[in-house]
């Protein structure tokens, strides 16, 4: 089979489902309206870092990047309708890499606008306080940032394919960001800084002292993504549909 | 020539067999009517042909290669396993739409099978608001999207009106018609004998019979006579001359039980008894194949699908 209609068919499951398109317009207007917020908040915390204050917005927005992966996958478990896809595309690595592909890309341009957005949007009210960053930092703020939404929603997928489950995969990946560095935090040393969110975090902060670069973080994250895609692959190829 | 071809097919979940050493062929140009009590392992075959599940042994084959090899399947076998397997969110437009795209099915053929499916008029509302019969009407223009030669329908009357129930019959007919390989699961009898020319039979995942339907019933129901006389003690004693036994009904009807309707019409005209009313009773599709489930007791014990 060819590859570009199968990807044709997945494209238009997501522009299908309004669900999923809500899921998308959430990341944008959660990520811009909490990055505006943070803007005009006071910025006169001892560790400020203006990049990071800028797209703090990611912190809630990740989580509707990561309900968007979830869903996608999720919504073919539903009534057994993955038995329809598989089907029409009985090439199961095929029909993944396609599923993915519109993941991946629908997620980095959303992300990619999203993140520019932000930007935008809180240093209109951070004014004089974001003076300090360079047109490159920002530039690799708004690129890392379109990169690790796109990179959670991947790994929501892959764990969505694994578990054949979308409340699965939310209720493990949303405690994990939101509560697991926090807890663990600074007992575990260094290890929390190789997490997903910890590490792909590191493109969007100004400074950074740990081992983790911007890009080396961003490449961590993918590993976790990629990790956990192969995973939901090897279980898609496996199993009984 | 398409057929569907199983060869010694065996599926194991756990340690149960699904499907023990399986092996039929499903024809071209006429409506194979697929049998067996739930549990059965109808739909299991089904999946198993369309390369879902994996074997634990044996293969499928749909016009001699595995189905998943298939380039475009949907334009060669079309399939309705199961009426809730279209989201709910989805208009059945979009759903078909779908599915077309991933086969490059031209779009026009999305409008057809809705309009002979007869769900044009509802094609742009959500699946979530269909009712059983509708969304059966919707896994069926999916089955026949891509213009498929092989059409294969599990349960396809569930929840269809009486008006729906004949229309499929006669669509079933017409594709066989038109020599399309046509393969429909079902538990009723006289629903399946109205449209199957042929019969397999499955029970607790073994091949318990492939036969044209009427000999499968002919070998397993006798035919008898009915009649109804206003004078039994003459239609009694031609009878007996005959050889022949009578046994009356609550009804007033008298049956002739293993007996043909040419022999005994001949026999009691003859012997001048005042037949008010006679004709055959054939064997129903029901009886042959309770007589089968009877013979094979363990198979009829309930054994819920996995």
């Amino acid at each position: 089979m060819h590859f570009a209609p199968v990807l044709r068919s997945e494209a238009l499951k997501v522009l299908t489902l309004r669900s999923l398109c809500g899921t998308l317009l959430a990341v944008f207007a959660v990520t811009t309206a909490f990055s505006a917020l943070a803007g005009v908040s006071d910025a006169s915390d001892a560790d400020y870092d203006p990049l990071f204050t800028a797209l703090s917005g990611v912190m809630p927005g990740q989580i509707a990047a990561i309900a968007f992966g979830a869903v996608v996958v999720s919504s073919e478990y539903q009534g057994n309708g993955i038995r329809l896809s598989l089907a029409a595309v009985p090439q199961r690595g095929r029909w993944f890499a396609a599923k993915l592909a519109v993941i991946a890309g629908s997620a980095l341009v959303v992300g990619l606008l999203t993140s520019f957005a932000a930007l935008l949007a809180a240093r209109a009210g951070l004014g004089a306080a974001a003076e300090g960053l360079t047109a490159g930092e920002q530039a690799r703020g708004v690129v890392g940032c379109g990169i690790y939404f796109m990179l959670m929603a991947l790994l929501a997928a892959g764990l969505t394919t694994l578990f054949r489950s979308g409340v699965a995969t939310l209720s493990t990946l949303i405690p994990f960001i939101l509560v697991i560095a926090f807890v663990i935090g600074d007992a575990a040393g260094g290890v929390t800084e190789f997490l997903p969110d910890q590490a792909g975090q590191v493109v969007i902060h100004q400074t950074h002292d740990g081992t983790l670069g911007p890009w080396t973080g961003l490449a961590v994250t993918a590993g976790w993504s990629m990790a956990a895609l192969l995973v939901g692959a090897w279980r898609l190829r496996g199993r009984d549909a | 020539m398409t057929s569907i071809d199983v060869q010694n097919l065996t599926k194991e979940y756990g340690t149960r067999r699904a499907v023990d050493d399986l092996t039929f062929t499903v024809r071209p140009g006429r409506v194979t009517g697929f049998l067996g009590p739930n549990g059965a392992g109808k739909s299991t075959t089904m999946r198993l042909v369309l390369g879902l599940d994996r074997p634990t042994s044996g293969t499928a084959a749909v016009g001699g290669r595995p189905y998943s090899v298939l380039h475009e399947p949907l334009r060669h076998v079309g399939a309705l396993l199961d009426a809730r397997a279209a989201h709910g969110a989805r208009t059945a437009r979009d759903h078909l739409r779908v599915l077309a795209a991933s086969n490059r099915i031209p779009a026009r053929r999305v409008d057809e099978v809705l309009e002979e499916t007869g769900i044009a008029s509802v094609a742009r509302r959500r699946v979530r608001t269909y009712s059983l019969g509708m969304r059966q009407r919707l896994g069926i223009a999916a089955a026949l999207l891509g213009d498929p030669e092989v059409v294969m329908l599990d349960e396809p009357s569930n929840g269809l009106d009486p008006e729906g129930i004949i229309w499929i019959r006669e669509l079933l007919r017409r594709l066989a018609a038109e020599g399309r390989t046509v393969l429909v699961s079902s538990h009723l009898m006289n629903e399946t004998a109205s449209f199957a020319d042929h019969l397999v039979v499955l029970g607790r995942g073994r091949l318990l019979a492939d036969t044209p339907m009427r000999e499968f019933i002919d070998a397993r129901v006798q035919p008898s006579v009915r009649i109804r006389t206003s004078d039994a003690t003459a239609l009694k004693a031609a009878l007996a001359r005959h050889g022949h036994d009578a046994v009356e009904g609550d009804d007033g009807y008298w049956t002739v039980p293993h007996a043909r309707v040419d022999d005994i019409g001949r026999a009691v005209s003859a012997a001048g008894v005042p037949i008010l009313e006679l004709s055959s009773a054939e064997g129903t599709l029901e009886q042959a194949y309770l007589d089968l489930t009877a013979a094979e007791a363990e198979f009829t014990a309930p054994y819920q699908e996995a």
